[in-house]
């Protein structure tokens, strides 16, 4: 670089810069000053006489407004698909939970936020869907304050019996206590039927009643040329003593 | 309701509340000064008034809003919303932000019932003396600046006697107009670096003396700059007749359609546009706001003020925001014809109507002054906002290497022009080449363009990244 006004390099990103010399136009600054106060004040007027578009979309707003601020509490950004919001118990159709209290959740839960206690349905019940599940939650509490909403929780569920799919966040409180759900608070959204489910009385022993609507399929399935390596372990010769990598002070 | 409606029913209140505002000053000074120069035998009653209306009233009611407008309006120039959490629980008015207006009542709550802390080394009466100091001189610069012109105030009868008394807008007209806002505005140093020096601490300290030294270098700046005009207008009083503001009334070339008159008035910002940017550069670093918040600084050494709290911090802060109204009031009155109108002011003068209510012609005058003043509020805010904090050596090097040398050169040139042309023709004429100059230049200049994204940076992998611009016997 010969010319001491010419320059270049780089920028973190890789992005090219070059330093021109600057325009005497920009070095006297005040034209620059006064480009400046004409885009604020742009923007001001926009603001000031635009209405603001309240669809939480940011990127769909329109009009002469440029703010895209949400008004948090009256509007809301709805949350993506898949988003781990408040658990909820999933109800059965009976609007009994579908919860067998096998103690799947508690026991893979890292926080430890999850208590139940299991009952049993009597003998006697006279509801049949009832009587085909033996055991039941009597109590099933979610300290919603140690949960960290790692979702292991209805990874672990045998049952699917307790899902995040709430798309809401846990709602705020005044003492620590309501933040402790018990199954009233919990059990709540639409109710889940499987085809599996004991309750569908199957006709033989053979084959349910109900196909399985979803097909259940291990990884690799289906990828041609896949196969598991079966076998495969690492050859130690035992007659040669093992290498050792020393570390010379 | 759209919303521009609502904003435009705004403008209206707002300018027929200043409308309102003046036509009571006119009235009450009028009689103020018939009856207290009968009863009493005292000139001067319409000044009290004045002081009452214009500096405790006006300027310290548009310095409160403008805490507001601070806040609400350099959210709309970053596409925010502002303020607007704080609600009055009232049947109609319920959920509605009124633009942020109940934030200034929760801002008065806070700093009148905060507790004004004070550091126990801290010199006890030093410390409690400098907010005063600091908020009395920029409100008492104020007292010079006409809000409206001289008229004829026909009192009624007054112990029997048909009285007709001259009303001034002005709180006080000396004959050293301009000299009383020099001496007073050097003043208002004393209160900041007290603060800074009292409260014993480091930074407040550095904050202090960053402030006693940028104001006391822009005053000579801002002395100089202003210079031209008083030459211009062979004055230094800005009330009055014959005052600065009157004088820019008058027009330079006038057309007359029918009766309406139209024409270029002799506004000092067409005489002397380099007086203007030098009077507002310095006057803007006098008042410590952004670009010139070194002495504030408050991402680093928070500033001279940093051990106040409660209403004493509260006084810096109003005294910042006086500072703003009554720096646009002078700018009005000396650069932006004062009251006056570009355009139809004989027409206006000349109305039977407004000949035997020339009150309410001053009414009408006094609201064009505040429209001005809030227009020049918001170029300072605007300000404020879009430009970054200089550096301490810039300010120090802008003051005394380019502000001091183009006021004496403009100096020069402006008493050679009026040498030339008492009319101030040459002058106006020599102004208006400037602001083209200026208008040409910043139209022209080249859009920056930085960063450039390496389109076909691939090509030139092999000799190294070289830029596209370059020749290529620089390699």
């Amino acid at each position: 670089m010969s010319n001491p006004t010419h320059g270049h390099g780089h920028d973190a990103l890789g992005t090219k810069k070059e330093l021109i010399e600057r325009d005497l136009r920009e070095r006297t600054f005040v034209p620059e000053l006064l480009k400046g106060i004409a885009l604020t004040t742009k923007h001001f007027l926009r603001n000031l006489f635009g209405e603001r578009d309240p669809n939480p979309e940011v990127i769909d707003r329109k009009g002469l407004s440029t703010v895209s601020t949400v008004q948090y509490p009256e509007e809301q950004v709805a949350y993506p698909p898949g988003y781990r919001g408040l658990h909820r118990l999933v109800p059965r159709e009976d609007g009994k939970p579908r919860c067998v209290a096998c103690y799947m959740c508690a026991t893979i839960c890292p926080a430890q936020c999850i208590y139940i206690e299991a009952a049993e349905y009597d003998e006697s019940d006279t509801n049949a869907e009832s009587r085909v599940i033996e055991k039941y939650p009597k109590a099933f509490v979610i300290d919603e304050l140690r949960c960290i909403v790692c979702g292991l929780c209805v990874d672990a569920c045998p049952k699917d019996a307790i899902r995040m799919d709430t798309y809401m966040h846990t709602p705020s409180e005044y003492t620590r206590a309501g933040f402790v759900y018990d199954i009233p608070k919990l059990l709540k959204g639409p109710p889940v039927t499987h085809p599996t489910d004991p309750w569908f009385k199957r006709g033989s022993s053979e084959e349910p009643d109900h196909q399985p609507m979803e097909k259940h399929t291990r990884i690799g399935d289906g990828v041609p040329g896949y196969k598991l390596h079966a076998g495969a372990s690492i050859e130690i010769d035992h007659s040669k003593p093992v290498a050792v990598t020393k570390f010379l002070k | 309701m759209p919303r521009f409606v609502n904003i435009l029913i705004a403008f209206a209140v707002i300018i027929g509340a200043l409308f309102g505002v003046m036509l009571a000053a006119y009235v009450l000074a009028g009689f103020a000064e018939a009856y207290l120069l009968e009863y009493v035998g005292w000139h001067g009653g319409g000044h009290i008034v004045n002081m009452v209306v214009l500096m405790v009233t006006v300027v310290m009611v548009i310095a409160t809003l403008l805490t507001l407008a601070e806040r609400k309006w350099s959210a709309f120039m970053q596409d925010r919303m502002g303020p607007n959490r704080a609600r009055i629980n009232l049947p109609i008015i319920r959920n509605s932000a009124l633009g942020g207006l109940p934030h200034i009542a929760t801002d008065v709550v806070k700093m009148l019932t905060k507790e004004a802390f004070r550091p126990a080394t801290a010199n006890k009466f030093l410390f409690n003396l400098a907010p005063m100091l600091a908020f009395a001189p920029v409100f008492a610069l104020f007292a010079i600046v006409p809000a409206g012109p001289t008229i004829d105030f026909d009192a009624g009868l007054v112990k029997g006697v048909q009285k007709t008394v001259s009303v001034i807008m002005a709180p006080s007209n000396p004959d050293f107009g301009l000299l009383y806002m020099f001496a007073i505005a050097s003043l208002a140093v004393y209160g900041t670096s007290l603060a800074g020096w009292s409260s014993n601490n480091k930074f407040a300290l550095l904050g202090g003396v960053r402030a006693a030294s940028q104001m006391i270098s822009y005053e000579v700046a801002l002395g100089l700059s202003l210079v031209g005009m008083m030459m211009a207008f062979d004055t230094v009083r800005l009330a009055g007749v014959g005052g600065m503001a009157e004088m820019q009334s008058h027009y330079l070339w006038s057309v007359h359609i029918g009766t309406f008159d139209l024409g270029i008035p002799q506004w000092g910002f067409l005489l002397q546009p380099v007086g203007f940017v030098l009077f507002f550069a310095a006057a803007f670093a006098e008042t410590k706001r952004a670009p010139f918040d070194s002495p504030e600084g408050e991402s680093e050494i928070v500033g001279y003020f940093l051990e106040y709290s409660g209403m004493q911090f509260g006084m810096f802060m109003i005294a910042e925001f006086v500072e703003v109204v009554v720096l646009s009031g002078v700018l009005a009155a000396v650069f932006f014809g004062g009251w006056s109108l570009p355009f139809g002011q004989e027409w206006l003068a000349n109305q039977t109507f407004f000949i035997e209510h020339q009150y309410l012609l001053g009414a009408i005058y006094g609201t064009v002054f505040w429209i001005k003043v809030i227009l020049l509020c918001y170029l300072q805010l605007v300000m404020r906002w879009t430009f970054p904090r200089f550096r301490y050596d810039q300010i120090q090097s802008l003051g005394w290497k380019i502000l001091l040398p183009a006021g004496l050169v403009n100096l020069f040139v402006t008493g050679a022009l009026i040498l030339l042309d008492p009319t101030l023709k040459y002058l106006a004429l020599f102004g208006l080449l400037e602001i083209g100059v200026v208008a040409a230049v910043t139209l022209t200049s080249p859009k920056q363009v930085r960063d450039h994204e390496e389109h076909h940076g691939h090509a030139h992998d092999a000799h190294g990244h070289a830029p596209a611009v370059l020749p290529a016997n620089t390699h």
